[in-house]
């Protein structure tokens, strides 16, 4: 059956055993990747995937039903899904099915020059990363060097006019090394990504893995208390990814999030911006419009230090008496688009020099086990530098950082100039934090 | 379900210019969910994940394409694109004649989640929400969860294997979280198995898993926090298995090991661990969680010994990486769907039960951590680092339990801790996990008796 074929088909279905209004979702994916090893290419994978979600009105409650299959079984499936979900439901807490916004703004985040690349193209491109891996020094083992593209349509219509479509792709490269030196082993993996190949400098990317690797060979042990830190950008990133649902109103409204209610009031010091930006040009989490429909727009979420608004989809708007801010995400959730904190002035070195004796936060692990998004604590495994007199004196390894998040924002001194987003639509720029405390393997 | 005259066909087109092997693996599931929050159903919803994945080895490569278009000319078109990555060179084909081979089931089900009324499926997570808000008034929020799923698997492979399997999970989530007002607590508790709503009559009491989720809540949010240092610790068993399945049993998968990238590779004979250790890897267990009747690759599932009293006999290996290594596969071959080549994987793996008592353990361990309940963890197999946050701890002195302790982590390096290990206490249990790796997120047992491990790194405040 093809595709526009079944959504009528559905509509019709859905619309004769009583469900109206009707939503249908419809997301259409492909992608590539190959991953290469010792010259040798281990694996190549080509996909297609699909995913079809029905929602609908059904006795006054919203239900949702969801399919990979275009066939006549999924039809009778979905409607009769949506039917018995919806009589399960009792929350009128969900997103709404309603006509179109009467404008949207301009993304882009397709090229299409990209579906141009061809397959031997991706493979030489990973083969000559892997053949600089291999030739940057004897202690250097690579890892596996993964070459991957991906595309993706998305698709949301309704019976009330809405008729939705945003397309994009991306393309990234990543590869990992392990170097061993007298009884000591180092891993790093590290990734570039674009929207064309030569958006991925091969040379750069294979430099950078093997000097970090080479470099955490050299760690030492850290020694335990309170000490000045400045977190890397991608580290910064994985905080706010790891608690960024604490900006949701969602889960402010139902006791997850300690910013409930704290709208106009200081949420982080005053040199912190944070911004979500689902317009952002080559964003990765760009998108026109959010999972209800609404039109997306850009706003501030923490303003110089006051937390402006939380993130919000019809349903938690409408309870807190505001308009949406188009992050509906789904299932009745928020979910932020392009999330970044905006970047300050000073670079790396000037963030050194400020801080003067302390912790280069590097890196934070197992944050799904050692971050506790709901109370905020984290004590995470990390890596990093010691500096004294704003200089990198030597790595640093086997210790824990431990915190609160909400105290973090607060304690951020300065902000600095390096915003990245590492194949990733949360980003963030380096920061130097008053306090944090350090548990050394000592 | 694809018919073997289909799949014949397909088999035949993925090879039609060279290879040594081709493999399809299709699946028709359905799943069902269900949330309740704030004392509400909030969400409930079925779906139906469909598609095949067509694999094809060209000499060690592996090449897989998957789709959702699983028409015959969906499918010969997916063979078609895999043939199209070959660079080995046609070689002339006998007919692919598969032989049906159906797997004997050893996991029965009694009553499907989906044939329950949906009323009883609502009644379990209330009894979840009732029981845990009934624990303290400083509960604030209980989220539960039903899971179901039913996975119809057939896989047909060129060396004439056509296959099928239905795997059933059930699983209840519960989250409580407990706030004094500026500060909030989370307890969990997760339990499911390889069965039907008969979950619920037979292993699991939705009120019990409700107050324990509470209860841990509660008693985390008055509890100080935890001091760091290095200290003897103490690992109840069931979930605290994850520091076993993570710190040891991932180097142990040939995903691992075949590449040189594990602390364990080459050490087959060799005392990896005390001598007191003994652990195994066991996908027959009727019932369980990480249990199947055949791999994802149409293997028989098996029991494997992965170490005993301390020395390495066994990895855990998938067709291709056994290629790879010259060893035979061990029935280890799973994925999350077919949107995922196959690879070696992990089932139900656990510390066997060992002979030393629990409360001497404590009794003899000065000043130390007793972690009663682990939260997740994650590890670097290359170098074996670790760490494991632990959900509620308990500060001993001088051998007695005194307090709670809250925000504790332990890490360390996985060879270093399986060396550690001087008791193992007598009665061994499981806990259920979702494992993410290579070929996605699989269901999971991790297990232990109650153990000891004589010194651990403790990160805290």
């Amino acid at each position: 059956m093809e595709y526009k074929a079944f959504v009528n088909r559905v509509f019709e279905a859905a619309e004769k055993a009583g469900i109206a209004p009707a939503e249908i979702a419809y997301s259409r994916g492909e992608s590539f990747s190959v991953r290469v090893r010792q010259s040798k290419l281990q694996d190549y994978e080509v996909s297609e995937g699909i995913s079809l979600t029905l929602r609908g009105v059904y006795g006054g409650r919203i239900g949702t039903s969801s399919t990979q299959a275009i066939d006549e079984e999924s039809i009778d499936m979905l409607v009769q899904g949506v039917k018995e979900s919806a009589a399960l439901i009792e929350t009128d807490e969900q997103d709404k099915i309603l006509p179109p916004d009467p404008a949207y703004g301009e993304v882009k985040n397709y090229e299409p020059e990209l579906e141009n690349v061809t397959a031997q193209q991706k493979i030489d491109l990973a083969m000559k990363i892997d053949d600089l891996m291999q030739h940057q020094d004897a202690r250097i083992t690579p890892d596996d060097t993964v070459v991957s593209s991906a595309a993706e349509t998305f698709c949301l219509m309704n019976t009330l006019g809405l008729n939705l479509e945003h397309r994009s792709n991306m393309i990234y490269a990543y590869t990992g090394a392990l170097a061993k030196e007298g009884g000591k082993a180092a891993t790093d993996n590290q990734i570039r990504w674009g929207y064309s190949l030569s958006a991925i400098d091969p040379e750069e990317l294979a430099a950078c893995c093997c000097k970090q690797t080479l470099e955490k060979l050299e760690a030492g042990n850290m020694s335990s208390g309170p000490v000045k830190v400045v977190i890397k950008n991608t580290a910064m990133a994985d905080f706010l990814k790891t608690f960024c649902g604490v900006f949701s109103a969602d889960n402010a409204q139902k006791g997850l999030s300690l910013l409930a209610g704290r709208e106009g009031e200081k949420a982080a010091s005053d040199v912190v911006t944070l911004t979500d930006d689902p317009l952002m040009a080559w964003g990765l989490g760009s998108c026109p419009f959010d999972r209800e429909g609404a039109a997306a727009k850009t706003k501030n979420i923490i303003e110089n230090g006051v937390l402006t608004t939380l993130l919000h989809n019809r349903k938690t708007a409408k309870k807190a008496g505001v308009e949406t801010t188009g992050n509906a995400g789904g299932a009745g959730h928020v979910s932020p688009s392009n999330l970044f904190i905006v970047p300050g002035d000073r670079t790396l070195e000037e963030l050194f020099a400020e801080m003067g004796d302390g912790l280069y936060l590097t890196e934070i692990s197992g944050l799904h086990a050692g971050a506790n998004p709901i109370s905020g604590d984290f004590s995470l495994l990390s890596r990093g530098c010691e500096v004294k007199d704003g200089r990198i004196v030597r790595q640093v390894e086997q210790f824990t950082v431990s915190g609160n998040f909400y105290q973090l924002l607060k304690d951020i001194e300065r902000v600095g100039a390096d915003l990245k987003f590492e194949a990733s639509s949360i980003g963030a720029p380096s920061v130097l934090a008053a306090s944090l405390n350090v548990a050394g393997a000592q | 379900m694809v018919s073997s005259s289909v799949c014949s066909l397909v088999l035949a087109r993925a090879l039609s210019r060279g290879g040594t092997f081709a493999e399809i693996f299709y699946e028709d599931s359905r799943k069902f969910s269900m949330t309740l929050r704030s004392g509400q159903i909030e969400n409930a919803a079925t779906s139906r994940p469909c598609g095949a994945g067509i694999r094809v080895y060209d000499g060690l490569r592996s090449i897989y394409v998957y789709t959702c278009d699983v028409s015959c000319e969906g499918l010969l078109r997916a063979a078609d694109r895999a043939a199209a990555a070959v660079t080995d060179t046609p070689k002339t084909m006998d007919n692919i004649v598969l032989c049906d081979r159906p797997a004997a089931n050893i996991h029965p089900i009694v009553t499907p989640v989906l044939s329950v009324p949906a009323g009883r499926r609502a009644e379990i997570l209330r009894a979840v929400d009732g029981s845990a808000r009934a624990v303290s008034n400083t509960i604030t929020q209980v989220t539960a969860g039903l899971l179901s799923k039913e996975q119809h698997v057939l896989i047909a492979n060129s060396e004439g294997l056509y296959t099928g399997d239905t795997r059933v999970y059930t699983r209840l989530t519960c989250s409580a979280v407990a706030s004094d007002g500026t500060e909030n607590q989370t307890g969990t508790n997760n339990p499911g198995a390889m069965m039907g709503f008969e979950l619920f009559d037979s292993r699991v009491n939705p009120e019990e898993i409700g107050r324990s989720a509470a209860k841990s809540a509660v008693t985390m949010l008055d509890a100080p926090y935890c001091g760091a240092g290095e200290m003897p610790v103490v690992i109840a068993g069931g979930f605290g298995g994850v520091i076993f399945h993570e710190a040891c049993g991932h180097s142990l998968e040939a995903t691992s090991v075949e590449p040189g990238m594990s602390e364990f590779a080459g050490k087959l004979g060799q005392q990896i661990a005390a001598s007191c250790v003994t652990a195994i890897d066991d996908g027959t267990m009727p019932n369980e969680w990480g249990s199947e009747n055949i791999d994802d690759e149409g293997m028989p599932t098996t029991r494997l010994t992965l170490i005993e009293n301390g020395v390495l006999k066994n990895y855990m290996v998938d067709r291709l990486n056994g290629l790879k290594m010259g060893m035979a596969p061990t029935g280890n071959g799973r994925r999350e769907s077919y949107a995922y080549a196959p690879t070696s994987r992990m089932r139900n793996t656990f510390i066997a039960a060992g002979k030393d008592d629990e409360d001497e353990m404590i009794r003899t361990m000065g000043d130390g951590l007793y972690a009663v309940q682990m939260g997740g963890g994650s590890v670097n197999p290359a170098t074996g680092e670790f760490n494991f946050a632990v959900q509620e701890g308990y500060l001993v002195r001088d051998g007695k339990i005194v307090s709670p302790v809250r925000g504790a982590s332990l890490i360390g390096k996985g060879a270093q801790v399986l060396m550690r290990i001087d008791r193992v206490g007598k009665e061994m249990t499981m806990g259920q996990g979702m494992c993410g790796s290579l070929s996605g997120s699989v269901p999971v047992n991790v297990g232990q008796p109650t153990i000891r491990v004589s010194s651990l790194t403790v990160g805290g405040k």
